[in-house]
């Protein structure tokens, strides 16, 4: 064991990333070796006065700094979120896995088309984003939301949550509604969502299919 | 608010504040004062809620939201920095006073810990960004290097060298004005 085996393993000695036998020889010659003392010495040092930096350089912010900062994020998130959802997406390349309505100016008035529903396949656990696109002709203001999940399929975020329901406003043109699933059983069935708006509503039902 | 909007706070809540106080750390070394680094935190916070449903899919959140934290801060550095450059009192003195140390009701040793806490951001502040982060990760807030990968994507033989090279620097700048030898 030399000195220049201290200054190549310096860091390793000190961190304790040495093997037991080397670290025992670096060990025994250490001991017999001024020079490399000194150099451990300074190393040690060092450390040492990091760590205390880290005890007593840190500045503590007031208690409810944290309960803040929580609630700022996620006023801002979900102010963000409703605009992304009444945001029009004209040209925009949806992700796979989207769905179109298209929406009349009198949708809800008029009678619902009989029409084969979407389907879309999932696989078990892995989770899979489905954006509706609502393309509406006019402007909605205070629709309500609902969406009903199949038995085994759930809203990521909202474990345990078959049913969801929400406000929101559509704007003219196209309107994502991004809903990321994920299939907990292969049963898979029928998703609904229903559009309220001004006492008359309009449900779209997708069927999921779920493969292992 | 709707109830999937209060889910959805409910749910940020719960997963977040266990790591608060890890990422409010972290945010204060990478940023460097307190103005920034709350500003920082705040952003990631934001970020992070924007990508719940992402979160609520890791298996372990605290080295994604780090990871999270740490492209935040390249992506804006440049502007962090030019906002450090206001604040010159701050960065001379970064959020300590002796009222901030653990008290010893020993002026004396409060006086000389103070003193090298502001050396050891002196000889801090004569490395590259880079080393400085290991640094102030591996040494100061005890993070492994597996960590230390985790947050920055960098090989763990680079964060390795780093670690090396800063050290070394350190111990010279420290040597030279004394401090080291007294720790």
């Amino acid at each position: 064991m030399t000195c220049t085996r201290l200054t190549e393993k310096l860091d390793d000695y000190v961190d304790g990333l040495m093997d037991r036998a080397e670290s025992a020889a670096l060990g025994a010659h250490i001991e017999t070796c001024n020079d490399c003392h000194q150099v451990l010495a300074r190393a040690q040092g060092l450390r040492e006065s990091l760590r205390a930096y880290g005890r007593s350089s840190m500045p503590h912010p007031d208690a409810a700094f944290f309960d803040r900062a929580l609630a700022q994020a996620a006023r801002t998130g979900i102010r963000r979120q409703r605009s992304r959802w009444v945001m029009t997406a004209a040209g925009a390349a949806i992700a796979a896995g989207l769905v179109l309505w298209m929406l009349g100016g009198m949708f809800l008035k008029t009678p619902e088309i009989a029409q084969p529903h979407p389907v879309i396949v999932m696989t078990l656990e892995e989770p899979r984003t489905l954006n509706l696109v609502f393309s509406s002709a006019t402007a909605l203001a205070n629709a309500t939301m609902t969406v009903v999940l199949p038995q085994g399929v759930e809203l990521m975020g909202f474990t345990g949550q078959r049913q969801i329901t929400w406000i929101t406003s559509l704007t003219s043109g196209k309107n994502i509604l991004p809903l990321t699933l994920i299939a907990t059983s292969p049963q898979g069935g029928e998703l609904m969502a229903t559009l309220r708006h001004e006492g008359d509503e309009r449900t779209f039902r997708i069927q999921v299919n779920i493969i292992s | 608010m709707s109830s999937l909007e209060q889910n959805q706070r409910a749910s940020f809540d719960t997963l977040l504040r266990p790591h608060l106080d890890r990422l409010y750390r972290i945010s204060f070394r990478l940023a460097g004062s307190k103005p920034e680094a709350e500003d920082l935190f705040q952003d990631v916070l934001v970020k992070a809620f924007a990508r719940l449903d992402d979160l609520l899919d890791v298996r372990e959140p605290a080295p994604w939201l780090c990871r999270v934290m740490y492209n935040h801060f390249i992506d804006h550095r440049r502007r962090i920095r030019r906002a450090r450059l206001v604040c010159v009192e701050e960065s001379q003195l970064p959020g300590r006073s002796l009222e901030s140390l653990p008290g010893d009701l020993d002026p004396v040793r409060d006086a000389e810990r103070l003193d090298n806490i502001m050396r050891l951001d002196q000889a801090l502040a004569t490395l590259s960004d880079e080393q400085r982060l290991v640094v102030l990760l591996h040494d100061v807030e005890a993070y492994k290097l597996e960590e230390i990968h985790q947050i920055t994507g960098d090989p763990v033989g680079t964060i390795k060298s780093r670690l090396h090279r800063a050290r070394a620097r350190l111990r010279e700048v420290l040597s030279t004005d004394g401090t080291n030898s007294r720790a």
